[in-house]
This record gives C-alpha cells, sequence and structure tokens, in this order.
C-alpha cells in the first residue's frame, strides 16, 4: 500500500515549487496549484465545519437537548445571503455574532487591553529599561496628539515620539522579513527531505522547461520585473 | 546607466533566487552559528518548568499548514516537557485546520518521549478538536466546557474520557500554554481566561506577531512567548531535546544576514545617487 505521508510530502512539493513561480510571474502553473490549494483548504474546512455542527448540534438535538435548534436556525438564517431578496434576513445572526463578540472582547478589553497596560508603564524609575519604557510611552502617545501645534517644547517630545515609533515600526519589519523567510524554510524542509529530494529536483526541472516553453513562445506574457 | 542605478533597478527575481538557494543551503549542508537565548524564551521555558507536576493545563493548539513547520516543533517540545512532568494536558483549536496540525503534534511529540513516560489517551492528555465562534468559543469553553463540545477529535464522549472527569471549566487549570501560530489569537486568551480566571498563560507565535504581545508580557499578563522558528529551537535547546527547530534557525539567520545586507547596500547606493544629483 501507498505511503499516504509519502504521497502528502511529494504532492506538497509539486504544489510548492508551483505556487512560488508567481514570483517570475503570474503564469498558468500558479493559478493551477493556487487553485488546487484553496480548494483543497476550502473542502477540508467545510468537511470539518459540517463535523462539528453534528457533533454538537444534531446529536445533542437527537438526545432531546431542544434549545440547539435555535442556533441552526440562526445559522441557516446565514445561508439566505445567498439571494439577494433575503439578504436582510442574514444581517440577524451577523448582528447577533458581531454583538457577543463585541461584547465578550470589550468587557475583558478594558481590563487586559487597556488598565493591565497603564499599569505597566507605571514602573519606578530605577534603571535604564524603564526610563526607556516611560519615556517612549508618553511621547509616542503624545506623537497622535494632532490638535496641538507644532512648536515649543512639543515639537520635540513629537520628534521624539516619532523616533520610538520608527523604531518599533523598524522591529515589526525585520520580525516580518524573519517570518516570510520561516514559511518559505517550513516548505523547503518537507520539499528536501531525502524520501522526495529527487521528485522536488525533478519537478523544478519540468516547471523550468514548461516555463521557458510558455515565455520563449509567448504564450506566457512576460512580466517585466522593475 | 551607472552601475549604482544598475544594481538600485536589479530585477527582484533575482534576489528571489540568491533568497531560496541561501535558504535552502544551510538544509542540505547544516551549519551552526552560535545564537543567544532570547529572554522571552527563557521566560516561557522557565514558567513551563515551573508548573508543579501532576498539574491540568489547557493548551490551544493553533499552527496551521503554514506555521506548523515553525511553530510546531516548539509545540511539541512543550507537550514533551509536560508530560514528562506529569502533566495531564487538554488540548484545543479555535481553527478547523489548526486541530488536524495539534494532533499532529500531539502524536510527534509522543513518539520522542522516553520509554515509562505515561501518555494516554484520555487519561494523560485529551484532544477536544475544533471549538468553533473565535472569541466566543473561548469564552464559552472556559465557562462551561460541556456547553461547547461534547465529544473530542476523535469522536469520543467527554464524558466516557476518565481524565475530563472533574473538569468542566476554566476554573480546573493551572496554567494555559496559548500557541497562537499566526491566527492573532492571542488576545483571546489574555482577554478570556487570563483576565476573568486569573489563569497563568505563556505561548508561542510566529515571529511577526511578538511585537504586538509583548507588551503583555511586559504587564504580566503573560509569562514569556516563544516566536516562531527560533522560539523552538530555543525550547528544543533549553529542553536538551534536539528537534528540526534548530537546523531551520540557521537558515533563517543566513536569510536575515542576506536581507540586512540587502537594506545596507540599497540605502547607501541610494544616498550615492542622490549626491550624484541622478535619478
Amino acid at each position: 500500500m501507498m505511503d499516504m505521508a509519502w504521497l502528502g510530502l511529494v504532492i506538497g512539493s509539486f504544489v510548492s515549487i508551483g505556487a512560488y513561480t508567481v514570483l517570475i510571474g503570474d503564469n498558468p502553473i500558479s493559478k493551477v496549484t493556487e487553485h488546487l490549494y484553496t480548494g483543497i483548504l476550502g473542502g477540508y474546512i467545510l468537511a470539518m465545519n459540517w463535523d462539528f455542527i453534528m457533533r454538537n448540534a444534531i446529536t445533542k438535538i437527537q438526545g432531546g437537548q431542544s434549545i440547539y435548534i435555535i442556533s441552526l436556525i440562526v445559522s441557516l438564517m446565514l445561508v439566505t445571503r445567498l439571494k439577494p431578496e433575503w439578504l436582510w434576513i442574514s444581517r440577524y445572526p451577523v448582528a447577533l455574532t458581531v454583538g457577543i463578540g463585541m461584547g465578550l472582547a470589550i468587557r475583558a478589553s478594558v481590563l487586559s487591553d487597556f488598565l493591565a497596560q497603564v499599569q505597566a508603564t507605571l514602573l519606578p524609575i530605577n534603571n535604564i529599561n524603564n526610563i526607556v519604557m516611560i519615556i517612549g510611552s508618553i511621547t509616542a502617545i503624545t506623537y497622535f496628539l494632532f490638535t496641538a501645534k507644532y512648536e515649543g517644547p512639543y515639537r520635540y517630545i513629537n520628534q521624539t515620539g516619532r523616533l520610538f515609533l520608527l523604531a518599533a515600526f523598524g522591529v515589526t519589519y525585520g520580525q516580518t522579513a524573519s517570518f516570510r523567510f520561516e514559511l518559505v524554510i517550513g516548505r523547503l524542509v518537507d520539499m528536501l527531505k531525502p524520501e522526495v529530494a529527487m521528485y522536488t529536483y525533478g519537478f523544478l526541472v519540468v516547471v523550468a522547461v514548461l516555463l521557458f516553453y510558455g515565455y520563449s513562445t509567448k504564450k506566457i506574457p512576460w512580466y517585466k520585473g522593475r | 546607466m551607472s552601475i549604482v542605478k544598475k544594481i538600485l533597478d536589479l530585477d527582484q527575481r533575482v534576489i528571489y533566487l540568491i533568497l531560496f538557494v541561501l535558504l535552502a543551503y544551510p538544509i542540505l549542508n547544516p551549519v551552526i552559528l552560535p545564537m543567544a537565548i532570547q529572554d522571552y524564551s527563557k521566560q516561557a521555558f522557565n514558567f513551563a518548568d515551573s508548573i508543579p507536576d501532576g498539574s491540568v493545563v489547557l493548551i490551544e493548539g493553533g499552527n496551521s499548514a503554514a506555521t506548523h513547520p515553525q511553530c510546531g516543533p516548539g509545540l511539541t517540545a512543550n507537550i514533551y516537557h509536560l508530560l514528562t512532568k506529569n502533566c495531564k494536558l487538554v488540548f484545543f483549536s479555535i481553527g478547523a485546520e489548526q486541530a488536524f496540525w495539534t494532533n499532529r503534534e500531539i502524536q510527534d511529540a509522543i513518539n520522542k518521549l522516553p520509554a515509562g513516560v505515561p501518555a494516554e489517551n484520555g487519561v494523560n492528555w485529551v484532544h477536544l478538536g475544533y471549538i468553533s465562534g473565535g472569541e466566543s468559543g473561548v469564552a464559552a469553553l472556559a465557562a462551561n466546557i460541556r456547553s461547547a463540545i461534547s465529544k473530542d477529535y476523535y469522536g469520543t464522549l467527554i464524558d466516557d474520557l476518565p481524565l475530563m472527569k472533574d473538569i468542566n471549566d476554566a476554573k480546573a487549570f493551572s496554567a494555559v500554554f496559548w500557541w497562537g501560530g499566526s491566527e492573532g489569537s492571542i488576545p483571546y486568551g489574555v482577554r478570556q481566561l487570563v483576565g476573568p480566571y486569573n489563569l497563568p498563560m505563556s505561548g508561542s507565535c510566529t515571529t511577526n506577531e511578538v511585537p504586538n504581545y509583548s507588551p503583555y508580557i511586559s504587564s504580566g499578563q503573560m509569562k514569556g512567548i516563544f516566536g516562531g522558528v527560533r522560539g523552538s529551537a530555543e525550547y528544543e535547546y533549553l529542553l536538551r531535546v534536539p528537534g528540526p527547530a534548530l537546523g531551520q534557525a540557521m537558515a533563517t539567520n543566513f536569510g536575515g544576514l542576506f536581507w540586512l545586507v540587502l537594506v545596507v547596500v540599497g540605502n547607501v547606493l541610494y544616498f550615492i545617487q542622490r549626491g550624484r544629483g541622478e535619478k
């Protein structure tokens, strides 16, 4: 019997190479692999959600907990948005979901995202880290005082705040670049495993030949990079 | 056209190709560069290590196909760490795909465990699977597990699992580990578990999300965080259990160094071009 894990790695290798060809320019191979991935993931998520509904609503209704019928009806109301004339019906479950979500988040946000963060800034001025934290927090918030005139001492506070913000953006940019590398590395690790490496090299050659043929015969439009 | 302009106008596909080769090289020929352990990782590890043996711990597994290679080894190390401390683990995921990957990470950890460490499904750990509703789902789970879910990932009734016998809500747990991947869901844990139930929490996210959650560490709402593949590698290193993350972290270093060179060269050439008055 075929090893399904191995088959998954081989298909994953082909799909990854196909998806990465988008970096050369939009082409049929990248489109096929993109649609393949989206379709498989969509199907998987649909199946998982169906299973969730079966386990947690249908089973409970069958077990006599008829209150869960309400959740099923509310869920079905969402589907009415597919018909424009019935669109208004779907607004009620959306409003309910957004309302509950907002209520839950706001209740806890005041404590966790506001008060706790303010408390965390009220630090003793006894080391360089705390001083940087206090100055950074105050000046960065001051930067967003758009009603104050950009002159006098406020100008320097504003500029200091901007420096702190730029430093924070720099850190975020660096971390984002690192995250993107990690995504590629994650795929490369699977693609270059000894049991699939030969297939990966083979796919690379096949895809390169197909693209070369497509671009040289102008069947695929060449994207002119900058 | 001057050489400066030619370099600045370099086709980005050349950069992609060089980057691809640079990232693949350390995977094919492992190279170990010196690596300092980050404070956040050390704090997260110490927190996990300080959990009393036999505690019941809640774990959100939020890694997807994209984030499994970078954060998966960290979660595997975390499960290994806690199971060797005889902790009882209750897993759940707030994403359908994530439930699958969490199951894989549990199996990876169990396969690594030394002989004699108990890791029986239903007794030492339970995977509740996918909980729908995002933050609302987490709030429902925290308030009453049985109202949010009736069967585990494998289809077994929650009431038939010995570990779940006395576990009804968040009060039953000693700690939370939120392996959020790139879900952006760590605030759900902070808002719905740390705030209302006073549960100590630690976890992991992808590298790019670490700056977003570092204020939670400064405020004490999180005990620490493992960021991306480097965080996973650091967990493996601190636990003295080698895994796949260390090699990947080295490849990230190569990519990072190349990017740094590009940023520096790009800026220097930009100023040279501007100094010459070229456009």
